[in-house]
């Protein structure tokens, strides 16, 4: 071993000893020294090629993986896109292609270096040390074929290094002490109870309830309805309406703006089996003294009685209806009023989905909201973007989703009714509206995406729609008339 | 010292001086047969827009080596590189092309500002516009398209007249100052130099499609730019090799290092084009997907099936391996495919937003191309022939002529 105090001097003593035939040398140094390879004769290293393999088999297995997975195992449309999409394929594929590359880099390096070498007989020599400092060593392996000691001294000698020593073999034990195998063994061992535990829950039965490690969302600080409380000095957790108040959506039970009909109007049908239904609103119609001494307490009737002012038809009407309806009308009432106020706010869902189809309802037949181009504007535009999927853009049926569906031809598919049909052309505006809100048959209602404004425009939209298709020759504006009539009647 | 600066194999051999006016009257003679078959061999409704298209593309390609050349130059100066000292003289070189290239854009410039429309639809009354272009014409319109493109230019020839200048006073001077001076001012320069680009690719090629927006775009640009780049210097390299300069100032080590950075800019290039396309292909939305349409449709889709093999699987696979970086034929051929592949990544930018694709277009516009190119050249010889090809005072050139590549 020779000691150099600067690479330059290392590089020459390199070359001298490669030049020499030396085959089983090396260099340490603190810095990596260019040019240290050719000069010790150092093979290129095949490590390039194991990552270039390892790559391969990263993007090989992204690939079978991903195929497998998406395609094959549980095949599942992401997106709309095909099970195979090579393009959504393509990240995962590369960034396997990289961590299988650089897990392979590093530990080919490693591996290829025989390292870990947990002793080096280098070490043995106190002046060794300061290789990570500022001193250069060269090393010649007295195992080379070639070795001769004189000779390697003289050679080494020529390069004019700092000091020259032998390497003594260390001499004590290479055996690893046993207490570290123990130690190891217990540490592996210890590693494995969290997995066994784990094994064990999963294979036995218990009747306990199970371990909570994180709690999540299991226990909330919450109340249900039906709970007590001590919050309260009426003891209930479900709180009733506050006097004065109005639930969102409440008002909404009353105006014909916002359900498509007048429910100051209720037709035959109406009073023919469907006392729930009407319980709501026959609730304000009532005389609230009534109401109150027959079922509920006075701070449920009243937000009801604001939310359907009295009209003078209801009057007209409700008595008549009221002593039919009165003997299943009490008990229903308070069930059918009291969740919806207490669950405040959904207080206007329960009232219409219950409705069977096909009742005859006062329908409007009156825009209840100015009509201008900007509103079949608008109703044009909120058509296309939610009824002509199904409906089609020219309301005939033939929307994308029906010409895929068509398409399939899976056998269950009910086809969208085309609103040009005679049937919904002869239906008053109201009911449009209040299927688009309610929705009809396989139709969701949309009363939840589309606020009223826009529903009513989608209305005005559907009806310049069907005049389209069945326009006259009197609604074209007189001085087109001509014009439009040549090529038709021609 | 003298060795290796000597006269003769540092300055351009005079073969190939005398070829710059011969360079520019044949890419002279290129364009105006390239033009006159899309003017006369196309179908006559369309045969302007591809002229002008054509034109753009191939002016962006010549420009797209000047704008790697000058990144390169400053990225050097920036690292404090000493490996690229002996070859950077070249690329200052490619780099001051840049105030000659600018001149080929001034007939684009004219047409904006005579109210054309032909390559850039943002450029109508706006009462004529629609969607999303119409909201634009606060960005897009011709003045200001003309200012920004006066804004570009002049910054691009101010870069590159600053470092050349620099650069040749020292190879009189030798002063250490101007190097340091040239690191220092390297680092604003850079971050000038990405918005520069960014807005360049948004404003000269993105606004043909001004409905269509991708904030990756000048990435893009710059990705492709500087893959041209290297492999224009390979090749002039090589080339200038053959005719005996800089054989010993320029060697395998630094060929070696170039072929390297072709070798990642083909994946970055790829990378930057892919990160583009995910997100489009992902999102579905037609706004943003019709870039796309457009080139999957009038015969186009062959191109962007092709750049996937041309300008990446193929040159990737060419040159992982460090042989054939180190092999002279071997560089040499994948730097030629590179200069193909990035013109093929220029048309496809552009062209497709002309009309549908014919053999008289290509062939047109394949000659556009190399009268294009052979103007560059000759501008590059123009200014090669009255300076040193190597930077023979740099204070790093002994380090640059010495570096080796480790061995792996």
């Amino acid at each position: 071993m020779a000691e150099f105090s600067d690479e330059h001097a290392l590089l020459d003593a390199a070359r001298k000893v490669k030049a020499s035939g030396y085959t089983q040398t090396d260099a340490f140094t603190p810095f990596p020294v260019h040019g240290i390879d050719e000069a010790l004769g150092i093979k290129p290293t095949i490590l390039p090629f194991i990552v270039l393999c390892a790559g391969l088999c990263g993007l090989a297995t992204a690939l079978v993986m991903q195929i497998w997975m998406n395609a094959i195992d549980y095949p599942y449309i992401i997106s709309g896109k095909p099970y195979k999409s090579w393009p959504a394929f393509i990240p995962v594929s590369f960034e396997l292609t990289v961590l299988f590359s650089a897990f392979t880099t590093f530990l080919g390096m490693i591996a290829l270096n025989r390292l870990p070498r947990l002793s080096n007989p280098v070490f043995t020599n106190p002046r060794f040390d300061r290789v990570t400092d500022d001193k250069f060593f060269l090393y010649v392996d007295s195992r080379d074929k070639y070795y001769n000691s004189q000779a390697v001294h003289d050679l080494l000698k020529g390069s004019h290094p700092e000091a020259l020593f032998e390497v003594e073999e260390d001499s004590s034990s290479s055996s690893v002490p046993t207490w570290i195998y123990y130690t190891l063994g217990s540490v592996i061992l210890a590693s494995m109870i969290p997995a066994m535990v784990v094994f064990l829950m999963r294979n036995s039965t218990s009747e306990k309830p199970r371990w909570h490690v994180f709690f999540d969302m299991d226990f909330q600080p919450k109340k249900k309805p039906q709970q007590k409380t001590t919050i309260f000095a009426d003891g209930r957790a479900m709180r009733p309406q506050v006097v004065g108040t109005v639930a969102r959506g409440q008002l909404d039970q009353s105006d014909p703006f916002y359900l498509g009909y007048d429910p100051n109007q209720p037709t035959a049908a109406l009073l023919k089996g469907n006392q729930l239904v009407a319980m709501p609103i026959q609730d304000g119609g009532q005389d609230p003294k009534v109401d109150s001494s027959s079922t509920a307490t006075p701070s449920d009737s009243k937000p009801a009685e604001a939310t359907a002012p009295t009209s003078d038809a209801t009057q007209a009407q409700i008595p008549a209806a009221a002593p039919a309806a009165a003997p299943a009308a009490a008990p229903a009432a308070a069930p059918a009023v009291s969740p919806s106020v207490a669950d405040g706010g959904q207080a206007a869902a329960p009232q219409a989905p219950a409705a069977p189809m096909g009742i005859q309802r006062a329908w409007i037949t009156e825009f209840p909201l100015p009509v201008d181009p900007g509103l079949i504007a608008l109703g044009k535009k909120k058509f296309e973007t939610y009824c002509s999927v199904c409906h089609g853009i020219s309301g005939t049926g033939d929307g994308l989703v029906a010409r895929r569906a068509d398409q399939l031809a899976q056998g269950y598919w009910l086809p969208p009714t085309s609103l040009h049909d005679p049937k919904v052309v002869a239906q008053p505006i109201g009911q449009i509206f209040y299927t688009i809100t309610n929705g009809k048959g396989k139709m969701a209602g949309y009363g939840a995406s589309i606020d009223p404004r826009e529903r009513w425009a989608i209305v005005l939209y559907i009806q310049a729609l069907q005049r389209s298709q069945d326009a006259r020759l009197e609604d074209i504006p007189q001085e087109k008339s001509a014009a439009a009539s040549g090529p038709t009647g021609g | 010292m003298s060795d290796r600066t000597d006269e003769t194999s540092i300055r351009l051999p005079e073969s190939w001086r005398s070829k710059s006016t011969a360079l520019l009257a044949v890419g002279a003679i290129g364009l105006l047969i390239g033009g006159a078959m899309f003017l006369w061999g196309t179908d006559q409704a369309l045969a302007s827009r591809y002229l002008v298209h054509s034109y753009l593309t191939n002016f962006i390609y010549c420009l797209s080596f000047g704008l790697g050349a000058i990144f390169f130059v400053m990225i050097h100066h920036l690292c404090r590189a000493g490996w690229s000292s002996s070859i950077r003289r070249v690329a200052e070189l490619i780099a001051s092309t840049i105030p000659w290239t600018a001149i080929l854009f001034i007939p684009i410039l004219l047409m904006v500002l005579s109210g054309s429309s032909m390559l850039y639809e943002w450029n109508q009354p706006k009462a004529d516009l629609h969607g999303l272009t119409a909201e634009k014409t606060g960005y897009l319109n011709a003045s200001f398209f003309a200012l920004r493109s006066a804004i570009y230019i002049g910054l691009l020839i101010w870069m590159t007249r600053w470092y050349f200048r620099r650069s040749t006073t020292q190879d009189e001077s030798g002063s250490v100052d101007l190097t340091l001076q040239m690191q220092k001012w390297s680092g604003p320069m850079i971050m000038i130099y990405a918005l520069l680009v960014s807005f360049l690719a948004f404003d000269w090629i993105m606004s043909i499609d001004a409905d269509w927006y991708s904030t990756i775009f000048g990435v893009y640009l710059f990705a492709g730019s500087m893959f041209g780049f290297f492999a224009l210097m390979i090749c002039l390299l090589m080339a200038l090799q053959d005719s005996g300069v800089l054989t010993r100032q320029v060697n395998t080590e630094h060929f070696h290092d170039m072929g390297k950075f072709l070798f990642g800019f083909t994946m970055f290039w790829s990378y930057i084009a892919f990160s583009q396309l995910l997100l489009y292909w992902y999102g579905n939305i037609p706004e943003e997907t019709n870039w796309y349409r457009e080139r999957l449709s009038g015969g186009w889709a062959a191109l962007g099936y092709l750049l996937i093999p041309v300008h990446f699987v193929l040159p990737w696979l060419g040159l992982v391996s460090r042989h054939v970086r180190r092999h002279r034929f071997g560089l040499t051929f994948w730097a030629v495919w590179a200069l193909v592949a990035h013109w093929l990544d220029m048309t496809y930018l552009i062209l497709p937003n002309s009309g549908p694709v014919s053999t008289v277009v290509i062939i047109a516009h394949l000659l556009v191309g190399l009268g294009m190119f052979a103007i560059l050249i000759s501008f590059w010889l123009r200014q090669a022939s009255q300076v040193s090809l190597l930077a023979v005072r740099d204070p790093r050139l002994e380090e640059s002529l010495a570096y080796t590549n480790p061995l792996l």
